[in-house]
């Protein structure tokens, strides 16, 4: 699919996801997203995945304890500086689990634009800041490669007998990880430069003609939005 | 792999084949921050057709030496840098790395660190699309660039699903598209098999000798390229000790660099039986997850003050059977036991650091015992490195570093996987002899390619071949 239709389509889930007032169509939403995501390899999507349920997970939790609405305590807790009476209300708790469902499907549409648009042919096709979209999709392929380097670490470690385990030892990888991360994006900036990366005579690369597939997309779009500002 | 649909470079009239193409004049380099020089009042010239093999020990100033031709030095790195650096009449000291793309190209040292994209046609295409070409000569020079590599076949492919050897060779084919007069080439058959460094090597012979272009080539397994160069350079920290035909080199490296031209020679070996079996594999299956076995009935046994090297092409398994033996991976099928305590090097060690001081990281598994890690460092030849950052050491090292982390655990089986990678046949020599050394207090498991290396150091060597051994 071109990257404009993949990003019409992105555009049109996050609108959506942002609009929608109805928590069955928010759900349903949500739900073909992640239909969709499953659908992809395994081993790609449950990294996105492991984020999205922890992040969700976390505004779930932290929303009925920040937000002051409802009047039915389903628990009451002390009283803090800055943040108030930290009590859980049953309007907190569906306020919480709507606002979680928008994060969830936002986060679902730009994991499936990650893992599911042809990152080579949004980077060679676009020319409206290309540094920024070739940046983005250097950070998409960095993932994996940041899963293999955990794993080397952690293999290198117990060849030497050192186990890894719980957060605090994993997080311990995080500075090296980091530092080799950097080591490699350095080996990469040097390789782009040495094959011409940043002349100013690049070539532009043809665009095909939309076909019946991406007009169905952006039609789709466009109807997605529309119905959800006015019904869903 | 055919030399195949790639034009000769158009030549001036009156050019010929042998013009000069680049040219060092007295120059003299230093990395930021470093007070010692990369680079000491190096000159030499450069003719179209010609191999140059660079050799010379760990950081010596090889790769400076190619990137310096490339631009990179000092444009990328910075440092203080004197001298002049020409190329097709380019001053590189004024003309950007990117400005040179289409005149010189350059093939690093790890394959995987140069991907951009994620597929092989988009890969290839990088270069020739930012030189500005129109997308017809872009087609043309991504399927003439891989049909010079033999990897035709990979054109849809994803760069993800490559291995190490596909990857070498569509990074070839992606400096290749940029049609240069000048390939370098930093040690571009570290991670290949035998078979594959030779074919490796033939097609660059063969593409300098049909297109006229000039390759510097750095190495640390010389015996191949010497075979193909026309010339031979040869640094010592950063000084230029050696320029000469193939022919003289080879004496003169006789007389002064042994290591570089001469065999291994075999360590000496243990007499008698070996001690008690330390590791026992039996009928040893294993696949991940995309369910290709990549081990079948495969059995082994490590004994006790003996050296088993594990030798077979590139994705035959040596690296699964090896993490197998030292329970890093579990069998699917058969059965693996180690009796006693085993230490794994891994490919690259000196990339998997964790420690901010070199001495922490070999005391790491040795729990904390830092005299004893100071103890390590020094039989590496890292004393005086005890303070520093890992990642400061050189690449060579650091590599050291990573040994003396798993040596420091004392195993009962040492597995070192590709531990020569990269390393100098000096160092190499040195290594051998410290393997051996310490050889009868364990059994070691010993994967590698460098197959001079594994015949000089080991007691047996093991060859995997395909899904099955060959023991």
């Amino acid at each position: 699919m071109k990257p404009s239709a993949a990003l019409a389509l992105l555009g049109a889930c996050v609108v959506a996801a942002l609009v929608m007032a109805h928590p069955l169509s928010q759900t349903l939403l949500a739900g073909v997203l992640l239909v969709l995501l499953m659908q992809t390899p395994w081993r790609r999507a449950r990294l996105f995945l492991l984020g999205i349920a922890v992040s969700s997970f976390g505004l779930f939790l932290i929303w009925p304890l920040t937000a002051h609405v409802g009047s039915h305590p389903l628990w009451n807790g002390p009283i803090l500086p800055v943040l108030g009476s930290l009590d859980v209300t049953r309007e907190e708790l569906a306020a919480g689990a709507v606002q979680t469902l928008r994060l969830a499907t936002v986060a679902l549409a730009f994991a499936l634009w990650a893992l599911r648009l042809d990152q080579d042919r949004l980077v060679r096709e676009t020319r409206l800041a290309r540094r920024s979209v070739l940046i983005v999709a250097l950070a998409t392929r960095l993932i994996p490669t940041l899963e293999r380097d955990a794993a080397g670490f952690v293999e290198a470690l117990r060849g030497r007998g050192v186990e890894v385990e719980g957060l605090r030892g994993r997080s311990r990888l995080l500075a090296p990880l980091v530092a080799s991360s950097l080591e490699r994006a350095l080996t990469l900036a040097e390789s782009m430069e040495a094959r011409g990366y940043g002349r100013p005579d690049r070539a532009r690369v043809a665009r095909a003609r939309f076909s019946w597939r991406e007009r169905t997309a952006l039609a789709f779009s466009l109807l997605l939005i529309v119905s959800s500002l006015l019904w869903l | 792999m055919a030399v195949t649909g790639y034009p000769r470079p158009a030549l001036a009239p009156g050019e010929s084949i042998s013009a000069r193409i680049g040219c060092i004049e007295r120059l003299a380099f230093s990395y930021p921050g470093s007070e010692a020089e990369a680079l000491v009042d190096v000159s030499l010239e450069l003719e179209r057709g010609e191999v140059a093999l660079v050799l010379g020990r760990s950081g010596s100033g090889k790769s400076t030496l190619l990137r310096s031709l490339a631009g990179l030095v000092p444009h990328f790195h910075g440092g203080r840098f004197s001298g002049s650096v020409t190329v097709a009449g380019l001053d590189t000291r004024r003309t950007a790395p990117a400005a040179l793309a289409g005149t010189v190209a350059t093939l690093f040292q790890d394959p995987e660190d140069q991907i951009v994209f994620d597929r092989v046609a988009s890969e290839v295409s990088f270069g020739p699309e930012n030189l500005g070409l129109q997308p017809g000569e872009v087609a043309r020079r991504v399927a003439s660039s891989l049909a010079a590599v033999g990897a035709e076949h990979l054109f849809d492919r994803s760069t993800r699903d490559l291995s190490g050897g596909e990857l070498q060779r569509i990074c070839l084919a992606s400096a290749l598209a940029l049609e240069p007069q000048l390939l370098l080439l930093d040690e571009p058959t570290s991670q290949l098999d035998p078979e594959g460094a030779a074919a490796f090597l033939n097609l660059v012979g063969a593409l300098a000798r049909e297109r006229g272009m000039a390759i510097v080539l750095s190495e640390q397994r010389p015996a191949l390229p010497l075979e193909i160069c026309d010339r031979v350079l040869f640094l010592e920290q950063g000084r230029l000790l050696l320029d000469t035909p193939r022919a003289q080199a080879i004496e003169w490296l006789e007389e002064n660099a042994p290591a570089f031209v001469e065999p291994p020679k075999a360590a000496s070996k243990q007499d008698g039986e070996p001690g008690e079996v330390v590791c026992e594999l039996e009928g040893i299956g294993y696949a991940y997850q995309s369910g290709v076995p990549v081990l079948e009935n495969v059995s082994l046994e490590l004994c006790r003050g003996e050296i088993v090297a594990l030798a077979g092409p590139n994705g035959c398994g040596k690296t699964t059977l090896a993490k197998l033996a030292c329970g890093l991976l579990e069998a699917q099928e058969g059965r693996a036991l180690c009796h006693g305590r085993s230490g794994y090097l891994s490919q690259d060690p000196g990339r998997y650091v964790v420690c901010e001081r070199a001495e922490d990281e070999v005391a790491l598994g040795i729990a904390g015992d830092l005299p004893r890690a100071r103890s390590w460092l020094t039989e590496l030849g890292l004393a005086g490195s005890e303070r520093r950052h890992p990642r400061d050491l050189s690449s060579g090292e650091r590599e050291r570093l990573g040994l003396a982390a798993v040596l420091a655990t004392e195993p009962d089986l040492l597995v070192l996987d590709e531990p020569t990678r990269g390393v100098d046949p000096e160092r190499k020599r040195e290594l051998g002899e410290m393997l051996r050394a310490g050889s009868e207090g364990r059994a070691t498991l010993l994967v590698s390619h460098d197959l001079a290396f594994a015949r000089s150091v080991a007691d047996r060597v093991v060859a995997l071949e395909g899904v099955r051994a060959d023991a």
